[in-house]
């Protein structure tokens, strides 16, 4: 945050020099062009072969010498303006990262069959949103080949997605009908949402419609009262202020705040969608970009310290990321086990073993710790034969 | 927030270094109309001086030449300084773009919804971004219209380049050359080598074309101005004179073939990424190889990685796995371990357990598992079947 105001101080200070500038020229000009203007004027009204008089060159002499001055102090004044618009970049360049490429493996996506894989995940995401037609663009751009039973799934709800966007839920309603049993046992509140949408929908249209809404209200709220009761009474509660304009009542915030309703929908539709058709809500390309953005900063700070301190080699050449990245517990897939005593992922060569009192330590540090015959449990006092560890598999 | 910090440089470094640019076309574009009006200053104050007896008509002329001077003067002023607030205006508005997600991700009561919806911008103009570096600009421009992000693209200028790539990809020179002109100054601090790339093709074709003589000609006129830096290139394209075009010697072979236009391509796209101060890769891929190593274990690398739950991890999508694969894998030193039945991790609630072929389950998994089928369990990795109260306790620290 304080990286963008720092640069947008900045920013508004080239406007309002750039924004007086343009005032002040246009001013001064308008005032030059009508004193010539004039001065002009009063010379043609004169009889065809009058000269001069001393007084009128005189003036016409100081008029020059003005013009002279003003025209050229105004390229000054432009150029003048030149170490604020420098101040911007210097301001960038102070406040945001310029190297932010400094911790990735360079053209490492540039082979043709890279390209091929992130132009399908992307396409993959796009198809996912929704939004076929970009998807469709980048294949026909980029020939990327595509295996469209895969995405067979996304057709139906990109279908619906457009009407959405059209304002038209009758579709989704129609899908909602559908997918009663399946969306109940999800615990879905899309329903309701849908037809909570349409009932302010009503209201809006001032209280011609009241009873409308009502007869609208007592069809179709009926079966969420047990999961939605105190909704449905803000909504009843609605109805109050309807002659006089829900806009200036206790209820305003769900009038003005009616492009959140549509879209909150549209995304409750999606993660449903998604959620019946067993795939992940967000596209693995959406995930893999965020935990990215999040790993970045972290990647970046440890790579200065580490250039500082003259390890930087320590990074090429390894194949694990020098510190941990804490994405939360929903971005973890997979089990890791990591060493207590070596503080070590396992692998292959050096997997997770039990031993006889249940503790979990790897077999390097096993092997470390066992003197001969003999290995007491780093955990507890049980003494046992390294030989009766055994390999375990998360 | 750090995000911001780290990643969008690129962002608001374009249009600034637009912004400087139409200040430096501004401020020659004044020069010269001022002077311009200078000129007509002088012109009137010798006529004044000339004669004892100045006549009014002559004078007269001379104003009005002055006052279409002076309107030329302010108009020229009144473009460029709105060319200039207007590059200024998209700084600004980037910089609201990212103040939004700034706000949003301190303020608590902001919804997910919100925040996620301004990291899937994020992705989009990545994405854009990225399209535009490979050349897919009609993707990326239905891409910036649907989700509404144009302004916060750098597709104008990718747009500019394209016409160049194009007419390079014809095999002409002209549009390129043309762009080395405009951009003389900054390309000589860059020590770019285009336009002498760009001369010595085209004494390449005329020697393909067989026009030798032309040939000679054209090197006559472009080339000394290169003697410095590229002596040793120059002679050596010069003994393409020698040869006939199917040369198959090594050095002259190559200087014949036709991918050197594709080289000519890539070099412009760099050249233009250092003009803008661009990095060289794409904030996309950047992106995406933290992302991937952060996520990546070796779990998605080995046998059997298709569960419920693993599903859901990115690399192990198919896509993304290879594009993993040369990728440094993610560090940890604190275990973290999920049940691989159920996807839920495994602590003091729901204890991690040992079958008696080594391989780790949930508790709550392997006690419903065992409700089910009479007191057993099966192991779903290797489908063996054991007793429940053969499941031992496993403590992992």
């Amino acid at each position: 945050m304080e990286a963008c105001l720092a640069v947008e101080k900045d920013v508004e200070k080239v406007l309002s020099k750039f924004n007086g500038i343009n005032e002040h020229s246009e001013q001064v000009l308008s005032e030059l062009i009508d004193q010539v203007n004039s001065l002009k004027e009063e010379l043609e009204n004169a009889p065809e072969d009058h000269v001069l008089t001393n007084v009128q060159q005189e003036l016409l002499f100081q008029t020059m010498g003005k013009i002279k001055d003003i025209v050229s102090r105004l390229a000054i004044e432009h150029r003048d303006l030149h170490s604020s618009v420098s101040k911007v970049g210097k301001s960038i360049d102070r406040n945001f990262t310029q190297d932010f490429a400094a911790c990735s493996i360079e053209n490492v996506f540039n082979s043709p069959e890279k390209i091929e894989c992130l132009n399908r995940a992307i396409c993959d995401h796009y198809f996912r949103q929704g939004m076929h037609d970009v998807a469709e663009a980048l294949i026909y751009d980029s020939h990327t080949e595509i295996d469209y039973d895969e995405i067979k799934p996304f057709t139906e709800v990109h279908n619906i997605c457009e009407k959405l966007r059209e304002k038209d839920l009758e579709p989704l309603l129609a899908w909602t009908t559908i997918n009663q049993d399946a969306l109940e046992a999800k615990k879905s509140s899309l329903e309701f949402m849908i037809h909570r949408l349409k009932y302010i929908e009503l209201l809006k249209q001032g209280s011609a419609f009241q009873s409308d809404a009502i007869t609208y209200a007592r069809t179709h709220f009926r079966k969420f009262v047990q999961k939605h009761e105190k909704d449905i009474q803000t909504l009843m509660g609605m109805l109050l202020y309807v002659p006089n304009g829900i806009g200036h009542s206790p209820y305003s915030s769900y009038f003005t705040s009616d492009e959140e309703m549509w879209s909150e929908i549209y995304e409750m539709f999606i993660k449903d969608a998604c959620k019946l058709s067993g795939v992940c809500e967000n596209s693995p390309l959406f995930t893999c970009i965020n935990a990215g953005c999040q790993a970045i900063p972290a990647l970046l700070n440890i790579k200065q310290v580490m250039m500082q301190r003259q390890v930087n080699q320590i990074w090429k050449g390894t194949e694990e990321l020098p510190i941990e990245i804490d994405l939360g517990s929903e971005n973890r897939y997979h089990s890791m086990f990591a060493c207590p005593i070596l503080r070590q992922q396992s692998t292959k060569n050096n997997p997770p073993m039990r031993l006889i009192c249940g503790h979990v330590i790897s077999k390097d540090a096993l092997q470390k710790l066992a003197n001969g015959n003999k290995l007491k449990c780093p955990y507890c006092p049980v003494e046992q034969s390294p030989q009766d560890a055994r390999q375990i598999y998360f | 927030m750090a995000d911001i910090k780290s990643l969008e440089h690129p962002t608001l470094k374009v249009p600034y270094e637009i912004l400087n640019k139409r200040f430096r076309t501004a401020q020659k574009t004044l020069d010269r109309e001022v002077s311009h009006v200078q000129q007509g200053i002088s012109e009137l104050e010798k006529c004044l001086f000339q004669d004892n007896e100045v006549k009014a008509i002559n004078i007269t002329n001379l104003l009005g030449g002055m006052v279409e001077k002076l309107q030329v003067l302010k108009r020229k002023a009144d473009e460029s300084i709105s060319e200039e607030l207007a590059a200024s205006q998209v700084c600004k508005k980037r910089l609201d773009h990212l103040k939004e997600h700034a706000q949003t991700i301190t303020n608590e009561s902001s919804s997910r919804g919100s925040v996620n919806n301004w990291r899937r911008k994020r992705l989009d103009r990545m994405v854009v971004e990225y399209c535009l570096r490979n050349g897919y600009y009609d993707s990326a421009i239905l891409l910036a219209e649907k989700s509404d992000i144009k302004d916060f693209t750098n597709i104008d200028i990718f747009l500019n380049f394209r016409e160049v790539e194009k007419s390079l990809a014809n095999h002409e020179t002209q549009k390129c050359l043309l762009w080395c002109h405009d951009n003389k100054s900054k390309l000589r601090k860059l020590k770019s080598t285009m336009e002498f790339n760009l001369r010595i093709q085209e004494f390449i074709e005329l020697i393909r074309k067989d026009r030798r003589i032309d040939a000679i000609r054209y090197a006559r006129k472009q080339f000394p101005s290169f003697e410095e830096e590229h002596l040793s290139t120059i002679q050596r394209v010069m003994a393409l004179l020698a040869f006939p075009v199917t040369v198959s010697i090594t050095p002259y072979a190559s200087l014949f073939d036709e991918s050197r236009w594709n080289d000519l391509i890539e070099q412009f796209r760099q050249e233009n990424y250092k003009l803008f101060q661009l990095s060289p890769q794409s904030v996309f891929t950047v992106a995406l190889q933290a992302g991937l190593s952060a996520l990546k274990t070796p779990q998605c690398y080995s046998e059997g990685r298709r569960s419920k739950n693993i599903a859901a991890c990115p690399v192990c999508n198919e896509n993304l796995n290879k594009l993993a694969e040369p990728l440094p894998f993610s560090h940890c030193s604190q275990s973290k371990l999920y049940c691989y039945i159920t996807g839920l991790p495994l602590n003091e609630n729901n204890q991690p357990m040992m079958l008696p072929n080594g391989y780790i389950y949930g508790e709550q998994a392997l006690a419903h598992m065992a409700k089910e089928h009479n007191d057993h369990v099966i192991c779903p990795k290797t489908n063996e079947l054991f007793p429940y109260s053969k499941v031992e306790k496993v403590f992992v620290m």
